[in-house]
């Protein structure tokens, strides 16, 4: 008698491509930033933050002032990070705040930004979440005290 | 002479296949959720009826309400608590004055506003809003201001 594995190869196949995008996903989500430091800042994994919207807030370049709004997205090939006009933020909560109000979810925004952008580059996304009728809003940083800058 | 086998169903072994797609199963698994539970979040509820999206403007009397200012073109940040500068404009001692508020029975449902300047440094915002949350207070909210490139505050 010989066992059939073939099903379970394929699940498992499903399984590793399933991971590899998420893993992706993930490290896409999860561009460097240097975050700010807070001590109430409580560890969740993603899967808890349910249906979201991510938006990474990073300087243009080091010491700039300026800034850039950073998404992941799915260009129908690969996962691609998109950079967006400060415009284009405004739709893209729309548009997700519309598609998530259509499939009944509640939608959140992740915001991740750096720790030295102006503050007027977060409160746009702010205003964004705010237009789009998007309330629950989640801020990453990193766990702690913030550590002492050599001097 | 030899004499042909009958021609049977070739099985191939599968089994080092399962192998290695186990070995590359357990390795994205743990590298996934690894990586997943490395960063902090805070977390906020936006109050609907008085954001950009109400429509209007909308005046509120919170409990609490932290402003600041920046200072040295971003390298700090002036504090205030409800429109009065704080002493050594120290995050630690706005911490020790709202958890004194805490600790005198303030409700922590009541709004905490942090309202800053367009130039102040989003790591000072965080720690405003991270001295509220560990004072105890859970509604902290963000005046945002209707257009791009007025005051935040």
């Amino acid at each position: 008698m010989t066992l059939n594995l073939a099903p379970m190869v394929d699940v498992m196949m499903c399984l590793i491509i399933f991971f590899l995008l998420a893993a992706k996903m993930v490290a896409a989500e999860r561009h460097p930033v240097d975050l700010p430091w807070a001590v109430a800042a409580k560890e969740v994994e993603p899967s808890d933050l349910g249906a979201r919207v991510t938006i990474t807030v990073r300087r243009a370049q080091a010491g700039d002032d300026e800034a850039e709004y950073v998404v992941v997205d799915w260009d129908g090939e690969r996962i691609v990070e998109r950079v967006l006009e400060p415009g284009e933020v405004n739709v893209l909560l729309q548009n997700r705040a519309a598609r998530a109000a259509r499939e009944n979810q509640k939608l959140r925004c992740v915001i991740r930004a750096d720790r030295m952008v102006m503050y007027q580059h977060v409160e746009a996304v702010l205003r964004g979440c705010g237009l789009a009728k998007i309330s629950d809003v989640v801020f990453t940083a990193n766990s702690g005290v913030e550590p002492k800058e050599p001097t | 002479m030899r004499r042909l086998e009958p021609a049977g169903e070739v099985v191939p072994n599968l089994a080092p296949m399962v192998d290695v797609i186990m070995v590359l199963l357990i390795f994205f698994l743990l590298g996934t959720s690894l990586d997943l539970v490395t960063q902090g979040v805070l977390q906020t509820e936006l109050d609907p009826s008085s954001g950009p999206g109400a429509g209007a403007r909308v005046t509120i009397n919170p409990l609490i309400r932290i402003a600041l200012a920046d200072l040295r073109a971003g390298q700090g940040a002036r504090i205030f608590l409800l429109d009065e500068p704080l002493a050594d404009d120290d995050f630690d001692g706005l911490y020790r004055v709202l958890r004194d508020r805490r600790q005198a029975g303030a409700d922590p449902a009541n709004p905490v506003v942090i309202g800053a300047e367009t130039a102040v440094r989003w790591k000072f915002v965080v720690k405003a809003m991270d001295a509220a949350v560990r004072a105890g207070f859970t509604n902290v909210q963000f005046a945002v201001s209707f257009r791009a490139g007025s005051l935040g505050a």
